[in-house]
């Protein structure tokens, strides 16, 4: 070694025992000089509470599957106050160490469903390994949180999904009406279905945790005072999650099945050769003896697993978009049509009881009927000859009932109350106004003169013009008899019709809930009781009549269902409907209830658009009356070619 | 006459052959022994965090323990090659550690991050803390390739292969260890002959690089904000929500060490280690934890042994029988001090705040293997120094 080098070997010596003396001096001043004191910097720091809520209760089908309930998770978040270019650069790194591709990080980051006020929830269900490899190295990722999370877990994810409804952050509005009940902002409230007809009770009492934190918003230290709040309770519903499946495959396969038929509506066979385009159903399984709902479909679905953490605005797209045919609506409950041919339950028990037309009383069908200057034809223009009541309804006949309507509106022009008749058993029935059901639901309509009065009133200017449609036609009755013309019902309303008359005349009022209990005790809360809204006198006559002429729709060769339960060992009685829509094509309902001597259930399916009644509604509710009784499912039948 | 048999018996002589003989057992026994209290500290310092995450209470302790093993096989590795070798092959070395360091990079560049790591199993390997080694044996291979003939051009030359390092290093966004290596580069350089004149030159170039960095912004805002809290210290008035992230994490940090005093809390006493006051304490501000909980005793014990582990690379530079060792055992002892001096120094407020680990004590497994590695390249020097 050269000199040169020794010398400068000795300065670097010299300058280490510097640096040294300068540590273990400046370490001597801090720890024995005055600076000792600043020991004080504890007590300026800040507490903040934070409240967690405490899991909700699960949600359980009758035989007490878990359909959904809260689960611990590991979530990463992000701060909402990045600049642009380190949450590029920090959501690029989570992308690697999380190998999650950086689009969903972002998707989820930008979410307009995610909480403004809140670090965004990027990443859930994260692996410990993960976990770690963040945590080691946090100045790699600035912002980014690891935080144990609730949330709701489905293990039948995409079944009863608007029935259970889902979980999101509190809205504004709402939080206004609940804040004396404890919630705040960013607290999460069930927001339909179920969620939000029991939130009272599947909401746990938060758990409130008084922390210290350091600028950064980190916990330090332990906590000050822990109020450790409860767990919501657990509702059992009376929905049997082996049926819903049923119910939503059999619909959704019924649908699909609709798409290779014919349209044969005058407007579609008018511009050729068109399918069937239907963009939606529901299906309700009731028990007749108590209003409990089984089951209740609505197709279009989707996971309720999507709303899980923020939705993504892709997954709110489909929700949202026009083209979606909104599956967040319960099509069961709120979805209103018009009923067709099932509401000819309503002035088969009208014509009986204001004794106007005799069940026995034969009408001759030659396929149209002229009443009142007008010509009345039935679907197809079909002649079934001589009818009574019972061959009426089996064979679905429409003059029949245009005979109905019009004598109905012959004895109003003299007897108002009495010529009201059909939309009195309406009512009785429950049509026109919500079942009650804890999940809410619409009301549907059945006209009346004084509607048809408030209607012209409220939509037309002219005195003139208010006077003309304000007039009480006889083809508004008529229409009103077949379902048609201005009635609207939800596919609930009509299975609870159904389920009354099945029972002998108790409307009950439909519900879902069964059981609430505590989780913690196993007690029972609060039990569900069934609730008659009312009562219909159905004479046992017109009870035969009216159920024989069911019944041969499904078992006689000429009715018209009889091919859709051809070769079904379980007796079914039901009726067709095929409901003209202006402007689109036929919904197709089926209303029915099993089995015929002892019926026990009512099962109603409508499909948007679906044709025949027969066509498509039919084998939907065959699907699901085997699976009730545990048969195999009979496939629904399709059209490949276009011949029909 | 026995006893003077007895001590010349024991005595290491130049005629001795076996390498083991020339073993120095200080060098040797000093980072064992500071890690062994790292992982003391560690188990300290991690209380918080480990219960805040829900780990297992021994998780960091047991991670930094398989780390000090791993270090001990690769120093014993490093011994048993004759450096020497090492000496001859620096290019290879240099031109390992280069696809390393650009492969993060670059795989980070694909989903727009930059990390500074592989993962490898559940452990992270950080190349730019090897590279900090591989420097030092690049630069001392070089020059002593050119020993006394270390002209402008070969300065350029020696420059060069640091500042690609150092470039590739500071887009992994790593500002500290960048430092660390353009520090032990230019003790290496500065032993190995650099003229006056040059010294000025890359003086002059350096501060012109972090003035221009400053002005054109490429120096990010967390970094600005660790120098400017250095400079604007925050006073004990200050409300912790108003002072910046880092503000805080520094006044907790001399917090803790102030509380200490001289004697300190007592191992697992002190409230603010314990209750996870100082943020990243097991990692970058373990120094705190030995601050409050042993006091002004067990800090100075920990910079003297810091201290005496310098001496000994020193000592060795000296005793070096040729130029690369020393220059090896120069760019290491640099490389320990500006370690030491630059975290202990920020723990305490008298430098600014960067990601520097220090050495043996702080949490982290490349690091603790790096410097494993450096203490073996001068034991090997040492021993085979009269081979």
């Amino acid at each position: 070694m050269s000199d040169n080098s020794r010398v400068r070997v000795s300065i670097v010596g010299v300058v280490i025992v510097a640096l040294f003396a300068s540590l273990f001096a400046r370490l001597w001043f801090l720890q024995m000089g005055p600076e000792q004191k600043l020991g004080r910097v504890v007590s300026t720091l800040s507490t903040r509470v934070i409240q967690t809520e405490s899991p909700r209760g699960e949600i359980l089908d009758r035989n007490g599957k878990v359909l959904a309930q809260d689960v611990a998770a590991w979530g990463v978040t992000v701060a909402r106050d990045l600049g642009p270019k380190t949450r590029a650069r920090v959501l690029g790194q989570l992308s690697e160490v999380l190998g999650i591709n950086e689009k969903i990080l972002r998707a989820n980051y930008e979410s307009d469903r995610q909480s403004p006020l809140m670090p965004a929830i990027v990443a859930l269900r994260v692996p410990l390994a993960q976990q770690l490899a963040i945590r080691e190295h946090r100045e790699d990722y600035p912002g980014v949180n690891v935080v144990g999370l609730t949330i709701r877990s489905y293990a039948y994810d995409g079944l009863a999904s608007q029935v259970l409804g889902y979980v999101g952050e509190i809205g504004a509005d709402q939080l206004k009406q609940l804040k004396s009940k404890g919630y705040q902002a960013g607290d999460v409230v069930g927001r339909d279905g179920v969620e939000a007809a029991y939130e009272s009770v599947l909401r746990g009492k938060p758990r409130r945790v008084t922390v210290q934190v350091d600028p950064t918003g980190k916990q330090i230290g332990p906590p000050v005072n822990v109020d450790p709040g409860t767990v919501g309770d657990n509702v059992k519903l009376t929905i049997d999650i082996k049926v819903q499946k049923a119910a939503e495959s059999a619909l959704a396969q019924g649908i699909l099945a609709a798409h290779t038929f014919q349209d044969q509506s005058k407007e579609a066979v008018a511009v050729g050769y068109k399918t069937l385009q239907p963009t939606g159903g529901a299906v309700v399984v009731l028990d007749v003896h108590d209003g409990s709902v089984l089951a209740m479909a609505s197709n279009p679905t989707y996971p309720l697993s999507w709303w899980v953490g923020g939705i993504s605005n892709d997954h709110f797209a489909l929700l949202s978009n026009a083209g979606a045919q909104n599956p967040l609506l319960n099509r069961a409950t709120e979805g209103q049509y018009a009923p067709g041919s099932t509401f000819k339950l309503v002035p088969s028990i009208a014509l009986n009881q204001y004794n106007v037309l005799g069940a026995s009383t034969y009408v001759n069908d030659n396929g149209s009927v002229r009443l009142e200057g007008s010509t009345f034809t039935n679907d197809n223009g079909t002649r079934n000859g001589s009818v009574n009541l019972q061959r009426a309804l089996t064979v679905s006949s429409d003059v029949y009932f245009y005979n109905a309507g019009n004598d109905f509106w012959k004895i109003w022009q003299l007897d108002p109350q009495r010529g009201l008749g059909i939309q009195h058993v309406a009512s009785q029935l429950g049509f026109g106004q919500p079942t009650g059901i804890e999940l809410g639901d619409a009301a549907g309509r059945i006209p009346d003169p004084a509607w048809k009065a408030a209607f012209a009133n409220a939509n037309y200017k002219s005195a003139q013009a208010k006077h003309e449609h304000a007039i009480w036609y006889p083809a508004d009755n008529i229409f009103a008899s077949v379902g048609q013309g201005d009635d609207f019902v939800t596919p609930l309303q009509l299975a609870n019709a159904y389920a009354c008359f099945a029972n002998g005349g108790t409307v009950w009022t439909p519900h879902v809930g069964q059981v609430v209990t505590n989780p913690m005790t196993k007690q029972v809360v609060e039990r569900y009781a069934p609730k008659a809204r009312g009562k219909i006198d159905i004479p046992p006559y017109t009870y035969s009549q009216i159920a024989g002429g069911f019944a041969g729709a499904v078992s006689d060769k000429a009715g018209t269902a009889y091919q859709a339960f051809q070769g079904l060992f379980v007796p079914v009685a039901g009726k067709t409907g095929t409901a003209q829509v202006p402007g689109k094509g036929p919904t197709s309902l089926f209303a029915s209830y099993f089995p015929v001597g002892d019926p026990q259930y009512a099962v109603v399916a409508v499909v948007e658009q679906g044709g025949h009644g027969a066509q498509t509604a039919a084998p939907i509710v065959r699907q699901v009356i085997e699976s009730i009784k545990n048969l195999p499912p009979t496939p629904i039948p399709t059209r490949s070619t276009g011949k029909d | 006459m026995a006893t003077i048999t007895a001590s010349a018996g024991r005595r290491r002589t130049a005629s001795d052959t076996s390498l083991f003989a020339h073993l120095d057992l200080a060098l040797l026994t000093l980072p064992i022994a500071i890690s062994a209290l790292g992982l003391l500290m560690i188990f300290d310092a991690s209380r918080h965090e480990t219960a805040l995450g829900g780990l297992a209470r021994l998780y960091y302790v047991e991670r930094q323990g398989v780390a000090v093993v791993l270090g001990l096989i690769a120093m014993g590795v490093t011994m048993a090659i004759d450096y020497r070798r090492i000496r001859d092959a620096w290019p290879l070395v240099y031109l390992a550690i280069v696809p390393l360091l650009v492969g993060v990079v670059v795989l980070g560049r694909n989903h727009n991050g930059a990390q500074a790591w592989f993962q490898v199993g559940p452990f992270q390997f950080q190349p730019s803390e090897i590279a900090k080694v591989v420097v030092v044996v690049a630069i001392a291979g070089y020059c002593h390739q050119h020993r006394g003939d270390l002209d402008a051009w070969r300065v350029g030359v020696a420059v060069g292969l640091t500042g690609v390092v150092m470039a590739i290093v500071y887009a992994q966004h790593d500002l500290g260890t960048m430092l660390v290596i353009m520090v032990c580069a230019a003790a290496v350089l500065v032993i190995a002959g650099l003229k006056p004149v040059h010294i000025v030159v890359l003086l002059l170039l350096a501060a012109s690089l972090v003035g221009a960095a400053v002005v054109t912004g490429k120096v990010h805002s967390y970094q600005l904000d660790r120098l400017t809290s250095f400079a604007n210290q925050s006073t004990p008035r200050v409300p912790a929500e108003d002072q910046t992230p880092t503000q805080f994490n520094l006044g907790a940090s001399k917090a803790a060490i102030a509380s200490g005093g001289f004697e300190g809390a007592g191992f697992g006493r002190g409230l603010q280690t314990k209750n996870g006051f100082v943020p990243e304490q097991h990692t970058d501000f373990i120094f705190t934890a030995v601050g409050e909980d042993l006091g002004f005793v067990g800090g100075a014990t920990l910079l003297l042994l810091y201290a005496l582990l310098a001496w000994r690379l020193w000592r060795i530079a000296l005793l070096s029988s040729d130029f690369f060792g020393t220059l090896v055992a120069i760019g290491v002892l640099a490389m320990f001090a500006i370690e030491v001096f630059e975290n202990v120094g920020m723990t305490m407020g008298i430098m600014p705040i960067t990601g520097i680990p220090l050495p043996f004590m702080s949490y982290g497994g490349s690091a603790v293997i790096t410097s494993f590695i450096a203490v073996g390249l001068v034991l090997n020097v040492h021993m085979r120094r009269f081979s």
